[in-house]
C-alpha cells in the first residue's frame, strides 16, 4: 500500500513551516515576491516554490474564518502528467510518490496542460527549461523519514502515513467532531484518487480546490497523447521563444519604473545575469 | 510562565489576550491542540482576527489598549455570580485582609497622590496590622473594609454595558467568554492565560497582569496543573537573560540592585528582607541576604571578605530615586551626556519605540560597538535613508558574532527549562562567541586598569575574573552559578555539610558568611555535583496521571519544579483540590509529598503556598504597584475617546519623558497597534536576510478594515502613507475584514495594525513601525506603550509609483 499525507486544514495554523522546510530540504531559490494584498506568497507553487501555504477570507454563516491550506501536487493516483508525458521522465512510484527525472524531461510541458490541479510548472526563465513540483520527498522516504514538510507540522495539520491508515483516520475525524467538518475527504476519489488527502471546515471549492469526477483525467490525456508528440518540440520552442520576449520587455518596464523592489539575493542575481 | 509549555495541554479553558500564539510561538500551539482534542474550550481576544482566532472556539475583538475594562467586567461578573473558590480564596489570598480606614479611590484616582511628583504614597494601601505583627482578617469577608470587600465595591462599575462601551467588545461576546472562563470557579476545572506583549506594551502594562492574577486567584487556578498565567516571552532566551539581571533595577536572580541610600550591606540586605512573624508564612525572602552575600562572593572571589563587607562597596550603586530604563537612554544620549553604546544583539533603530528619536540619539555618541550577526539598521544608522553620513562624527565598530546555534550553553525557555545546547555548527568567518567578545573586552580593560589604576579600579581589578585567554568555558560558568562552597559549609552543630571546593546541592546550602559562592541562586541545583542536569534528555513523564511535567528533561528553577506556587494545587489537608490532575500529593505514610517538586517540603498545613509572598498568600489587592492596588482602566497615553468611568483619562503614574512627542486626534484619528509576523523575528535583521523567509513576507504592510478602506479611498495592496506625531512611513495597505470598526459608546473608532519588522538594512527593505510608536512607558515597568497608539493612514499623495492590486 503506497504512502498518503493527510492534511487537516482544520488544524492548519497558517504558520508556512512547511514551506520554508520544502525550501530548505530541497534547496529551492527563493522567488523575488511582493506584497499583493494578502499574507500568501509567492503567490502560486512554481518550479521554485513546491509547496506553500494559501490564505483564503471566507466568511460562512456570517462568520470570518481565515483558512489556510498547504498546496502542492497532490501525487495522484493514475497522474495524469505521467501518462501526457512522452518520455517517461514522470512515473507513479509504488510508493506513493509521482516521481520526476529531470533526465529524461525534454521541457514539452505537456504534463503541465494534463495536471487537473495545476501544479507541474515550467521553470520559464531557465535556458534548458525543467518542470519543477514537489516530490513528495522521495528521497526521504527513501531513507526512511517522513517528508521535511511533515516533520515540521507542529500541530500534526499534516499526517504521513499508508494511504488505507489515513483515509481510516480521517474517517474517525470526520465522526468524532463532525460539526469541525465539511463530510468531504478531497483527494480520496477526485480524479481516480490521489496520495495527498485533505480534510476541511468549509466546502473545498471555495478554496478553489477543483471540483473533480471520480474517473482518473488519464483517461483523456492518453487519447490526446497519442496525436501529438509529433509537435511537441515545435510547441516549446515556440514557447519559450514567447516567454522569452515577454519576459524582456517586463524587465526594461520595471527598469525604467524603478520602483521600491523587493528583491531577494538569489533572484537579484539572475535580474543581473 | 507560573507553569510551562506542555501543561497548556491539561487546561479546560486557554484565554489568549494580548498575544498572538499561533503566529509567534507556532510551537505552542501543539499544546494548544492537545487541549482542543480533549474538548477545551480556547478563547482568543485580540483587535484583530489573527492566525491565533482561527483557532479560537470564541473569538471576541477588543480595542488595543482595553484589556483592563475587559477583565474587570470579568471579576465583577466572577463575584456577582458566586463563582470563586472560596476555600482557595480564604486560605490562599489576602481576601481577608483588613486595609488601612484612610484606603480610598476617588475620581479615578487612588489614595496617596502626589500630583507634583505623579506618584503615590502606598501607605494607605497597606493592611492594618495585629499587635502581634500578623495584619487582621476577617475570614467570612463581611467587614466593608477587607480586600475582598473593596475589590468588589471597586469592579462595581464594571458592568456589561460600560465595559462594551470602552472595549468596543459586542456585549454577547463579552458574556460568551465570561461565561467560559468563569465555569473553571470550581475543583475540577481549569483554566490558564497566555499573554505576552500585547499586555505588557501599556502605560498600564503591569496592571493588565495584575488583572489576571485577581482572576485566576478568585477561580483557584494558580499552582494547578492546566492553570497559571503564562507569559509566553518573545525571544527564545529572554527568560534567561532575565532571570541573570538583564534589568538595569535588578542583580541575578531578582536580587534588588543597591541604591545609594545604602552605602553599607547591612543597610542593603534588611531594606531587602521582608519580615513576617506569621508562622504559616515560608517568607521566602527572609533568605535575602545568603543569595546576595553569595553572589558577592562569585563576583569578588578571594577580595571579598567579611572585613571589606564582601566588596559590597565594589558594586555600582543606583541613584535614589534613579531611573535607568530604557526609554531614558535616548533623551540622554541626545543631551551628550552618554558618549559610547554598546548594542550587543540587538537593534534599537528598530526594534525601539519612537524609532526615530533612537536614530538621532545614536547621532551624538562619540563611539558605538554592535555585537550582530548582521550589518543592522542600527550599525548603519549613519547611513539611513536621509541623512548625510559626512555630518555624523560617531566612529562605529562592528563585531560579528556567533549564532545561538554556533556555541554551547544553556538556554532557558518561557516556561524556566534551562536546556543545554551543543554547538551544532562552527561560527562563519571571524565571527566570535560572546562569551570570548566579552573576555577578550574584559582582559583587555583589566590590563588598561592595572597600568593607570583611577578612581574606579577597585570593582574591575578585583573582580574574580578567571576565565582563561580565549573561548570562555561554558561549564565553569555554569557551575558558578549553580555554586560552590568556597570553605567547608558546617550546620548548627558544626558538622560539614559541603566541602569546601563542592558544588552546593541547591540553594538551601547558601550561607550569608563568605563560605559559598553562587552567581544566579535561582539557577542552583542545576549543575551540581551530581552534573549538568541542564543536559539531561530523558523525555519520559513519570507523572502517574500522565501531566507532562518531564521532570528528568532538562531542569527547571528553582530546584526542578515544573509549576510553581504548586502548593496551592493541594488543601492546607493536603489533599489534591482536584483529583483527576494532581500535581502534587502528600503520601503520608512516608511523610512526603509526591510529583512535582513542592514549593517548600513541609507537611499540608504547615505553609501557605504563596511562599514569595512576604506573607504566604496571593495578592488580590496588590500593595505595592505603583499606580494602585486594583487594576484600573485608563486610556492609552494616546486615545481618540474620553474614559467613561472618571475625568482622570490615563494613569497618573504613567512615564512620560517626552511630552511634546504626543499627537492629537484630530490629526492622528485612528488607534494603531504594531505586533510580528510569523514569517519575520523581531527586527528583521535574522529574517530578512533570508531569502526563503524574505520571499514570505517581502513588504512592510499595514492592516486597515475594509470600512476605513472606503472612507479613505484606498485599495488592497495600494502604498499608503502611515503617520504619527513622531513619524510618517510608508506602507502596503492589506485591506481586510479581520480588522472591524469599534462600536465605542456610539463612537466609530478605526484601528489599524502593523508588524514592525522592517528597516532600511536587509535584503527586503521597508519603514520601521516603531518609528510611529510612541515614548511613553507604564508606570512600574517603564515598558513603553507600542501596542496602543494615534495614527492617521492616507494615500500617498501625487500617487504611489506602483500599480493597484
Amino acid at each position: 500500500m503506497s504512502n498518503a499525507m493527510l492534511i487537516d486544514l482544520t488544524r492548519c495554523i497558517g504558520c508556512r513551516g512547511c514551506q520554508a522546510a520544502c525550501k530548505q530540504w530541497h534547496d529551492l531559490p527563493a522567488e523575488s515576491t511582493r506584497n499583493l494584498g494578502s499574507y500568501q506568497n509567492p503567490p502560486k507553487t512554481s518550479g521554485k516554490t513546491w509547496t506553500l501555504i494559501s490564505f483564503d477570507e471566507i466568511t460562512v454563516d456570517g462568520q470570518l474564518d481565515w483558512v489556510f491550506a498547504k498546496r502542492q501536487c497532490m501525487h495522484c493516483q493514475h497522474p495524469a502528467c505521467a501518462s501526457a508525458c512522452t518520455v517517461g521522465a514522470l512515473h507513479k512510484t509504488a510508493d506513493g510518490p509521482v516521481a520526476y527525472d529531470a533526465a529524461k524531461c525534454i521541457g514539452c510541458r505537456y504534463c503541465q496542460y494534463a495536471c487537473p490541479y495545476d501544479i507541474p510548472a515550467y521553470e520559464w526563465d531557465q535556458t534548458l527549461g525543467l518542470i519543477g513540483k514537489c516530490d513528495f520527498c522521495v528521497d526521504r522516504q527513501a531513507a526512511g523519514l517522513e517528508p521535511a514538510c511533515v516533520k515540521a507540522c507542529p500541530t500534526e495539520a499534516l499526517v504521513f502515513g499508508k494511504r488505507s491508515d489515513l483515509l481510516a483516520e480521517a474517517r474517525r475525524r470526520l465522526a468524532r467532531t463532525p460539526h469541525n467538518y465539511v463530510q468531504h475527504i478531497y483527494g480520496e476519489h477526485e480524479a481516480g484518487g490521489a496520495s495527498m488527502l485533505y480534510l476541511s471546515s468549509v466546502p473545498f471549492a471555495s478554496l478553489g480546490f477543483p471540483t473533480l469526477a471520480a474517473e482518473p483525467a488519464t483517461a483523456y490525456t492518453e487519447l490526446i497523447m497519442r496525436q501529438t508528440p509529433g509537435i511537441a518540440l515545435g510547441v516549446a520552442a515556440g514557447a519559450s521563444a514567447v516567454y522569452w520576449i515577454i519576459r524582456r520587455r517586463q524587465m526594461m518596464q520595471e527598469q525604467a519604473a524603478a520602483p521600491a523592489t523587493v528583491t531577494t539575493a538569489e533572484s537579484a542575481e539572475e535580474v543581473q545575469s | 510562565m507560573t507553569n510551562h509549555w506542555i501543561d497548556l495541554k491539561n487546561s479546560d479553558v486557554i484565554l489568549i489576550m494580548g498575544a498572538n500564539p499561533a503566529e509567534n510561538h507556532p510551537i505552542s500551539f501543539r499544546w494548544v491542540m492537545a487541549a482542543k482534542d480533549r474538548g477545551a474550550t480556547v478563547i482568543h481576544v485580540d483587535p484583530r482576527f489573527t492566525r491565533t482566532s482561527t483557532q479560537a472556539d470564541i473569538y471576541a475583538s477588543l480595542r488595543s489598549g482595553t484589556d483592563i475594562a475587559f477583565l474587570g467586567g470579568l471579576i465583577k461578573f466572577i463575584l456577582d455570580n458566586d463563582l470563586y473558590q472560596k476555600e482557595y480564596v480564604v486560605e490562599y489570598t489576602n481576601a481577608s485582609y483588613l486595609v488601612h480606614s484612610d484606603y480610598t479611590f476617588d475620581a479615578g484616582i487612588f489614595s496617596g497622590f502626589q500630583s507634583d511628583k505623579a506618584t503615590y504614597d502606598k501607605s494607605t494601601w497597606w493592611y492594618q496590622m495585629g499587635e502581634d505583627g500578623i495584619q487582621l482578617m476577617d475570614r467570612t469577608l463581611q467587614d466593608a473594609n477587607c480586600v475582598f470587600q473593596l475589590m468588589r465595591q471597586h469592579y462595581a462599575r464594571y458592568d456589561l454595558e460600560t465595559v462594551s462601551n470602552i472595549t468596543g467588545t459586542p456585549v454577547a461576546d463579552l458574556r460568551r467568554v465570561y461565561e467560559a472562563v468563569a465555569s473553571t470557579g470550581r475543583p475540577d476545572r481549569v483554566a490558564t492565560i497566555m499573554y505576552a506583549m500585547g499586555w505588557t506594551q501599556h502605560t498600564h502594562g503591569a496592571q493588565n497582569i495584575r488583572a489576571a492574577t485577581i482572576i485566576q486567584s478568585l477561580l483557584g487556578n494558580m499552582g494547578m496543573a492546566g492553570g497559571g498565567i503564562n507569559a509566553l516571552r518573545g525571544e527564545s532566551n529572554v527568560q534567561g537573560s532575565t532571570d541573570h539581571g538583564l534589568l538595569f533595577h535588578l542583580l541575578p536572580g531578582y536580587l534588588a540592585a543597591p541604591r545609594a541610600k545604602f552605602q553599607a550591606l547591612a543597610d542593603y540586605i534588611d531594606a531587602n528582607t521582608p519580615k513576617c512573624s506569621d508562622p504559616l508564612s515560608a517568607n521566602w525572602w527572609q533568605n535575602f541576604g545568603k543569595y546576595a552575600v553569595s553572589l558577592l562572593k562569585w563576583l569578588y572571589g578571594d577580595h571579598a571578605t567579611a572585613d571589606n563587607e564582601f566588596g559590597y562597596g565594589w558594586l555600582p550603586k543606583l541613584a535614589d530615586g534613579g531611573n535607568y530604563s530604557w526609554l531614558t537612554y535616548w533623551p540622554t544620549m541626545r543631551s551628550g551626556k552618554i558618549k559610547g553604546f554598546i548594542a550587543w544583539g540587538q537593534n534599537p533603530a528598530v526594534s525601539s519605540t519612537h524609532a526615530n528619536g533612537v536614530r538621532q540619539a545614536l547621532e551624538h555618541l562619540e563611539w558605538m560597538v554592535t555585537v550582530n550577526l548582521w550589518d543592522t539598521e542600527t550599525s548603519s544608522f549613519w547611513q539611513r535613508p536621509g541623512v548625510d553620513p559626512a555630518t555624523i562624527q560617531t566612529e562605529v565598530f562592528m563585531l560579528p558574532c556567533a549564532a545561538s546555534v554556533e556555541k554551547e550553553g544553556s538556554i532557558t525557555n518561557s516556561g524556566r527549562w534551562a536546556q543545554w545546547r551543543y554547538t551544532a555548527a562552527e561560527a562563519p568567518g571571524e565571527a566570535m562567541s560572546d562569551g570570548w567578545i566579552i573576555n577578550q573586552i574584559m582582559r583587555r580593560l583589566r590590563q588598561l586598569y592595572a597600568a593607570a589604576p583611577g578612581p574606579n579600579a577597585d570593582p574591575i581589578l578585583n573582580l574574580a575574573w578567571e576565565y582563561g585567554e580565549g573561548e570562555i568555558d561554558t561549564h565553569q560558568v555554569a557551575r558558578q552559578i549553580n555554586g560552590w562552597a568556597t570553605s567547608d559549609v558546617k550546620d548548627k552543630d558544626g558538622n560539614v555539610i559541603v566541602a569546601g571546593g563542592k558544588q552546593v546541592k541547591n540553594f538551601t546550602q547558601l550561607q550569608a558568611d563568605g563560605s559559598t559562592a553562587c552567581a544566579c541562586w535561582i539557577y542552583s541545583g542545576s549543575y551540581n555535583e551530581e552534573g549538568n542536569m541542564m543536559a539531561r534528555r530523558d523525555p519520559v513523564d513519570t507523572h502517574p496521571q500522565g501531566l507532562g511535567l518531564c521532570s528528568n528533561w532538562a531542569w527547571a528553577w528553582p530546584l526542578n519544579r515544573r509549576i510553581i506556587y504548586n502548593r496551592a494545587s493541594v488543601t492546607m489537608r493536603g489533599e489534591p483540590i482536584d483529583p483527576a490532575r494532581a500535581l502534587i500529593r502528600w503520601n503520608a505514610a512516608e511523610k512526603k509529598w509526591e510529583g512535582d517538586v513542592p514549593d517548600g517540603g513541609w507537611p499540608p498545613g504547615e505553609r501557605l503556598p504563596f511562599i514569595m509572598r512576604r506573607g504566604g498568600r496571593a495578592r488580590l489587592m496588590g500593595p505595592s504597584m505603583a499606580d494602585g492596588p486594583f487594576p484600573e482602566h485608563y486610556e492609552p497615553w494616546e486615545s481618540p475617546v474620553f474614559n467613561p468611568l472618571h475625568p482622570q483619562e490615563t494613569n497618573p503614574a504613567l512615564w512620560d519623558l517626552e511630552k511634546d512627542a504626543k499627537g492629537a486626534t484630530h490629526a492622528f484619528p485612528l488607534v494603531g497597534t504594531t505586533y510580528r509576523v510569523s514569517e519575520h523575528w523581531q527586527t528583521g535583521a535574522m529574517t530578512r536576510n533570508l531569502p526563503w523567509l524574505a520571499e514570505m513576507q517581502p513588504e512592510m504592510f499595514v492592516e486597515i478594515s475594509p470600512q476605513l478602506a472606503a472612507e479613505r479611498g484606498i485599495a488592497n495592496g495600494e502604498q499608503v502613507l502611515v503617520e504619527s506625531a513622531r513619524g510618517a512611513i510608508e506602507a502596503v495597505a492589506l485591506v481586510t475584514p479581520r480588522f472591524q470598526p469599534f462600536d465605542i459608546g456610539g463612537q466609530i473608532v478605526h484601528e489599524v495594525g502593523m508588524p514592525y519588522h522592517w528597516g532600511y538594512t536587509g535584503l527586503v527593505k521597508g519603514g520601521s513601525a516603531n518609528e510611529l510608536t510612541p515614548p511613553v512607558g507604564d508606570a512600574n515597568t517603564m515598558i513603553p506603550e507600542t501596542k496602543a497608539f494615534l495614527c492617521n493612514v492616507r494615500k500617498l499623495p501625487g500617487g504611489n509609483g506602483r500599480k493597484e492590486v
